[in-house]
């Protein structure tokens, strides 16, 4: 019955805002409908990529938004998702459906290993951390033979649409992504209401107090870190069916596991709905920017305006977007000498 | 044996490269408890000003070096004033993201303004040239980089431990609250600090033009090389910084060596981690 538990709360938003929950309702409203609206291809892509990204950041919120523990080597959760698919269906020709739970329990496993190390390391020493455990698994990506190197891996062409190895049509693939996203999204706001998510919390607000008050930290920052790479797996998994071709450059580079940082950071890291409104921001923009731009544009243009989306974040407002509605709505109660005692944080709970 | 010197020798003198840059990193960690990802860059840039000077101005790697200096030490207050100071009162992930987007601005700010293209200095007192001293074949550019960067750091070592500027430095690193009750702008130690740190960089960098390419991207490489020196020497240590250098250095070409020039990055990053898991104060950290 505990199973049923855990659905019901998952399904539970009624800690948000009115407003939270129009918004949410409307988003997952837009998703279901788009493939029927919208016919225009590249809109699609970038509705996918939208959905992609948006998963890998609320991935991240896990373990960096409400644990406080900045990960910046998402991207190699990513790298396991997708090898795990690929490898297997290019060697052995598997369908999707054996190499998904390779890719997620080697990314489980791995982080549960490396896990205990760096997590007991704080702040500045975890993020660097990351960052090192991340590059070598790229290194390695990119070196080894097995895995056919920096030149990647090429899924065998089926005739979509093709259930066993998930070759799908447009609209399918947007659907697919789709899922995964809502399934996502749930978990994480079955997280944060759970005693997981308060005990990671506290963690991120003082871990010594969070200690002494009897919270296994590390142990609770390792189930965090876990849940974590499973959702980073699966968009991982995704990405190589949707592009039928990967490599470490496009699954474990450094700028992937930037990326996923960064949706959650412009949205609000340690907010529900942070990293979706964190995506919806940067890839549209990305993508419109790069195709505005063609071929001829800037090199790296788009890292240099989220290197300074980054910088003023951190300056002005590290709570992104969330943290600007906050500071709006406070403003608006203050302007009207409304009281402010019972205002909600944004985000719930 | 005598592969084994060779590469020996060779280590030993990176690794005073790395020693160098570790000092400045260490030094902005032991005042201010504080992590500049962006490190690396100051290399870049000090690297792409060395390189300049040398492409336009004079054809000699070494006369950039000066300049590199300025620059870094331009760099380090500007990324002080403008942007770090500013971090400090804000919570902890703000200060981890935000010199790292300082990182990735400088990156990729390269990148967009000096192309994608290696470039390198094929001309120069030192460059491409051999030393044999006592039956040893030395890259002479080696050499200068390796000098040079034992020169710095002396002076530096020097002038923290003889001068008041230096005194007052290691008296805020020490415990900052007394320092200030002492008198000591620590405020103004915070951006000697990073003044200091952005011009060792940048010589630094100065220094590698001689030999190494000249990349965009070649900063994340340094950082973590850092990072690492920084970590084993233990944070906030400057003789540690030294002895940490010289065993990067040596780590990095028995690794090129015995296992495979590719993985010496992956064997670095790996020393990182086994350095902050088993003994995170380090050599001779305090902490």
């Amino acid at each position: 019955m505990k199973i049923w538990g855990i659905i019901r709360e998952a399904f539970t938003f009624s800690d948000l805002s009115r407003g939270e929950r129009i918004g949410l309702a409307l988003l997952l409203g837009a998703i279901a409908v788009f493939p029927w609206v919208v016919k225009d291809g590249f809109a699609r892509t970038v509705a996918v990529q939208f959905l992609y990204y948006a998963m890998l950041g609320l991935s991240w919120n896990f373990i960096g938004g409400y644990g406080g523990q900045i990960d910046l080597g998402g991207a190699k959760n990513v790298g396991f998702g997708a090898y795990g698919v690929a490898l297997p269906m290019v060697l052995w020709d598997w369908p999707f459906w054996l190499g998904l739970p390779i890719g997620v329990a080697f990314a489980v496993l791995e982080s549960l290993v490396l896990g205990l190390g760096l997590l007991r390391l704080r702040g500045h020493y975890f993020a660097i951390g990351t960052l090192a455990v991340a590059l070598v698994w790229e290194e390695l990506f990119v070196y080894s033979e097995w895995t056919r190197g920096a030149r990647g891996l090429l899924l065998p062409f089926k005739r979509a649409p093709d259930y066993l190895y998930m070759q799908l049509t447009p609209v399918g693939f947007h659907y697919f992504i789709a899922a995964l996203f809502v399934f996502s999204l749930l978990w994480l706001n079955w997280f944060r209401r759970s005693k997981l998510g308060y005990q990671l919390r506290a963690i991120r607000e003082d871990e010594d107090a969070a200690a002494s008050l009897g919270i296994n930290v590390l142990a609770a920052k390792v189930k965090a870190y876990c849940i974590s790479s499973v959702v980073a797996a699966l968009g991982g998994a995704f990405y190589a069916v949707y592009y039928g071709f990967i490599d470490p450059d496009s699954v474990m580079h450094l700028d992937l596991s930037i990326m996923i940082a960064m949706t959650a950071l412009v949205g609000g890291a340690g907010v529900l709905w942070g990293p979706i409104v964190g995506a919806a921001v940067l890839i549209p923009l990305d993508r419109y920017l790069g195709a505005w731009f063609g071929g001829g544009g800037i090199l790296g243009m788009d890292f240099l305006i989220y290197a300074v989306i980054i910088m003023l974040l951190a300056a002005y407002q590290p709570k992104g977007v969330a943290g600007l509605i906050e500071a709006l709505v406070l403003w608006r109660l203050k302007a009207t000498g409304r009281s402010t005692a019972g205002l909600r944080a944004v985000g719930g709970r | 044996m005598d592969v084994v010197l060779d590469i020996g020798i060779s280590g030993v003198l990176m690794g005073l490269v790395y020693a160098l840059l570790a000092l400045g990193l260490t030094v902005i960690f032991g005042i201010m408890d504080t992590v500049n990802f962006a490190h690396g860059e100051f290399l870049m840039l000090g690297m792409y000003a060395g390189y300049l000077t040398y492409a336009y101005l004079y054809p000699e790697p070494l006369a950039g070096v000066p300049v590199a200096g300025l620059v870094g030490m331009l760099l380090g207050v500007l990324a002080y004033t403008l942007l770090v100071k500013r971090l400090l009162s804000g919570p902890p992930i703000a200060q981890i993201f935000g010199t790292f987007g300082l990182m990735l601005f400088l990156r990729y700010g390269a990148l967009a303004v000096f192309g994608p293209n290696l470039r390198s200095a094929t001309q120069g007192l030192v460059v491409a040239k051999r030393l044999v001293v006592g039956g040893l074949t030395l890259d002479a550019a080696k050499v200068v980089a390796a000098a040079g960067s034992a020169f710095l750091f002396g002076l530096v070592y020097l002038m923290l431990r003889r001068t008041k500027l230096g005194l007052a430095l290691q008296a805020t690193a020490a415990n900052r609250e007394a320092a200030r009750y002492m008198g000591i702008d620590t405020d103004r130690m915070n951006l000697i600090g990073w003044a200091l740190g952005g011009a060792t960089a940048g010589m630094a960098g100065a220094l590698l033009v001689n030999f190494y390419y000249v990349s965009p991207t070649v900063g994340m490489v340094f950082s973590m090389i850092t990072f690492t020196t920084v970590a084993l020497g233990g944070f906030g240590s400057v003789p540690g910084a030294l002895i940490a250098g010289i065993l990067v250095g040596l780590i990095e070409v028995f690794t090129a060596q015995v296992i495979s020039p590719q993985l010496k990055l992956a064997v670095i990053y790996t020393v990182f981690f086994l350095v902050v898991l088993f003994r995170p104060r380090g050599l001779l950290g305090a902490r």
